[in-house]
């Protein structure tokens, strides 16, 4: 721990060990609140601190200025201890207890359902948060269970967005395996991407919500895409993109095909509707972010606030 | 979100001034930093952005440290070495060294120390830890660029008038004005003097409602004009002010006017002083401090400034684009014509000079050491990545 983040935070515990680092729970000794620490290592060049670490910190800076609601907020950075080429940085964040995904297990244990209510209200939030980052121009890029968190009062605040680029350094140094499960066709294509992708994974989510356990669940990218298929069919031959594709169309052959109302029984026709926009294999006829929130499903009964 | 703008009480209590720097001293290394800022970029083909940026971090550092400690041409070269990075310009810390090293007297260059390098890249994790990672900084120069299109009027005075606008920001960089003001009001304040002194009255506007006095009613809220018009005297300050030939700490030598009704404490743009806002034609600004425009006092008519060739930039550049920051040597000649009457004490100093010499640097503090190894070339980089990477 650095002199300088020592001084003011306790270290507690480890929340996770993510490929992107280590994130720690810790304790502000000045207003005995916790936080949470995210620690990220940053390749120092000879002209110091890397343009692209500056331009992401300094954007997440400005991006928590406008206070959004269903984004953690970013509270503080220090620097830790710096080597001959690397420099540790804590991002110091509000400390949230539960994520989605503990939150999801919690409630596929009790083996009850979630009410249509909560998760149209955690749907809505994520919904909210996606398109406040796809204003901002940031492709979230990896959203899962695991990186949205839930409040007491059971709000969403999306986490782990924004720092792509100073997450690379950190990822030639992990061997941790990245979950594929939220991951949209184009990205398991290898083909370049924006904002859709972060809606794709709304989707899956979303569906995840109403089963309770995951929708997709591969194993490698070509599974992956195996697993889409099987559930929501293969798209036709022209909605295939047409260059740089390193898996061919025709290697893949749609056995057992799974309906997918099947694996969501109780799922009211609008809720069905919007995930199954949100999943849609062209990213350009995927629903945007505010598209999605303006949905029937949204506006159907009275919310639960 | 730390708060970045600060009452002229709070500037005139920072550390420098703790550390026994009197007002106007710290005023000037303030502008002499800021000015070696901007020649440096502008050495450097470096655009506005990237030295207005750089320009506020010096700012910005110096309400938190002294110029005792600190010299300021080293903070200076880190501010935008820094910016650099920040606006996607960068420029290598070696060769903004050399530039530096071109511009500065060697007594100045020696505050660098035995290894220049070094000591401005210790520094940058200072200067980063001490603006608070805030490193996107907006600048009045596209709110100047987006109100100007809503003004309507004569093609030619009005490319007149807001390329003398685009000096006036580039020089507001060496005041403390953006420690004080939000971009948009600074843009407003100089527009607004740029008309006054090109003799562009606004009348009409793109978006004119009833509602609207004034054009920058439509843009920004509650700004009266004491204030507008104490921005513009904090930036024409900058070529009255009396040339130095005291030695570095002594005051200057003419006492420096009465700042017109200071502004009121202020947090945000929202909440601007609540004075009433006259509902009669604002008088003409005139250089003198007119304290109580709701009163409408007999404002002397102000001169016919003949206004071209006074900027060197306006003049020079009356294209399609606008000027680049070009050091005037000389002040502007509606300084050199004072209006008839008793002039404002600014102004009576004689011989206005823009820079006044520089007359020795604070003294020189030990530069933080890091561990030798730590600036050793870092071994093969790895290959760059696209910024969103498809996953292998």
């Amino acid at each position: 721990m650095s002199k300088e983040a020592s001084t003011t935070y306790e270290d507690l515990n480890i929340i996770g060990t993510g490929a992107y680092g280590t994130v720690y729970r810790a304790r502000n000794r000045t207003n005995n609140t916790y936080v949470a620490l995210k620690k990220i290592r940053v390749s120092l060049t000879e002209d110091g601190i890397p343009m692209n670490t500056l331009r992401e910190i300094g954007l997440l800076k400005q991006l928590d200025s406008h206070e959004h609601p269903n984004i953690v907020r970013l509270l503080d950075i220090c620097h830790g201890q710096r080597s001959e080429n690397e420099l540790v940085m804590f991002l110091v964040f509000e400390h949230v207890d539960q994520d989605l995904a503990s939150f999801i297990e919690k409630w596929a244990n009790s083996k009850a359902k979630l009410s249509n209510d909560k998760i149209r209200n955690i749907s809505r939030e994520i919904l909210s948060g996606v398109d406040f980052l796809h204003s901002q121009r940031i492709v979230h890029r990896d959203l899962k269970p695991q990186n949205i968190l839930v409040t007491q009062n059971c709000h969403i605040k999306l986490a782990d967005f924004g720092l792509a680029k100073t997450y690379d350094f950190e990822m030639r140094l992990t061997t941790v395996v990245v979950t594929l499960w939220y991951r949209s066709p184009e990205v398991l294509l290898g083909q370049s991407y924006a904002t859709p992708v972060d809606i794709w994974s709304v989707g899956c989510i979303m569906a995840e919500l109403f089963m309770l356990k995951p929708l997709f669940c591969g194993t490698s990218e070509g599974d992956q895409l195996s697993k889409i298929f099987q559930i929501l069919g293969k798209p036709h031959e022209n909605e295939w993109p047409a260059t740089n594709v390193f898996i061919n169309y025709n290697s893949f052959e749609v056995k057992n095909k799974i309906e997918i109302r099947t694996l969501i029984p109780n799922i009211c026709d609008n809720a069905f509707d919007l995930i199954m926009r949100m999943l849609t294999f062209n990213p350009y006829k995927r629903m945007c972010a505010l598209e999605a929130l303006n949905h029937e499903y949204f506006m159907e009964e009275p919310l639960e606030l | 979100m730390p708060c970045w703008y600060y009452d002229k009480r709070e500037l005139r209590n920072t550390p420098s001034a703790l550390d026994n720097i009197d007002y106007e001293t710290e005023m000037r290394y303030r502008k002499e930093g800021a000015r070696f800022i901007m020649d440096t970029a502008f050495k450097m083909d470096l655009g506005c952005n990237t030295k207005a940026t750089g320009a506020v971090y010096f700012h910005r550092f110096y309400m938190f440290h002294s110029f005792r400690q600190f010299p300021r041409y080293v903070t200076a070269c880190c501010c935008l070495f820094l910016a650099g990075k920040v606006e996607e310009t960068p420029k290598k810390c070696r060769d903004i060294i050399n530039t530096a090293r071109g511009l500065l007297s060697d007594a100045k260059f020696s505050t660098f120390g035995e290894d220049p390098k070094e000591e401005v890249m210790t520094l940058e994790r200072i200067l980063l830890q001490t603006i608070k990672f805030d490193l996107q900084v907006e600048h009045p120069y596209r709110y100047l660029l987006r109100y100007a299109k809503c003004l309507i009027g004569d093609e030619s005075k009005l490319e007149k008038m807001v390329q003398m606008a685009w000096t006036f920001v580039n020089d507001s960089l060496c005041t403390t004005l953006s420690l004080q003001w939000e971009p948009e009001i600074i843009a407003v304040a100089l527009l607004y003097l740029a008309g006054k002194l090109s003799q562009f009255e606004v009348v009409d506007w793109v978006g004119r409602t009833n509602k609207h006095l004034r054009w920058w009613d439509m843009f920004v809220e509650d700004v009266t004009l004491d204030l507008l018009e104490d921005i513009c005297h904090q930036v024409l300050d900058l070529y009255s002010q009396p040339v130095a030939e005291a030695p570095p700490d002594s005051p200057p030598l003419s006492p420096k006017p009465p700042l017109p009704a200071p502004s009121s404490s202020k947090t945000n743009g929202q909440e601007k002083e609540k004075t009433e806002t006259p509902k009669v034609k604002p008088p003409p600004i005139t250089t003198t401090t007119a304290t109580t425009p709701t009163v409408a006092p007999v404002v002397p008519e102000i001169p016919a400034y003949s206004y071209p060739p006074a900027f060197p930039a306006a003049a020079s550049h009356a294209g399609s684009y606008l000027p680049q920051y070009t050091n005037p040597t000389v002040a502007p000649p509606h300084i050199a014509a004072p209006p008839p009457g008793p002039p404002p004490p600014h102004i009576s100093a004689a011989q206005a000079v823009l820079y006044p010499p520089y007359v020795g640097p604070p003294p020189h503090y030990a530069p933080v050491v890091p561990p030798a190894s730590f600036y050793q070339p870092a071994p093969a980089a790895p290959p760059h990545r696209p910024f969103y990477p498809p996953p292998s």
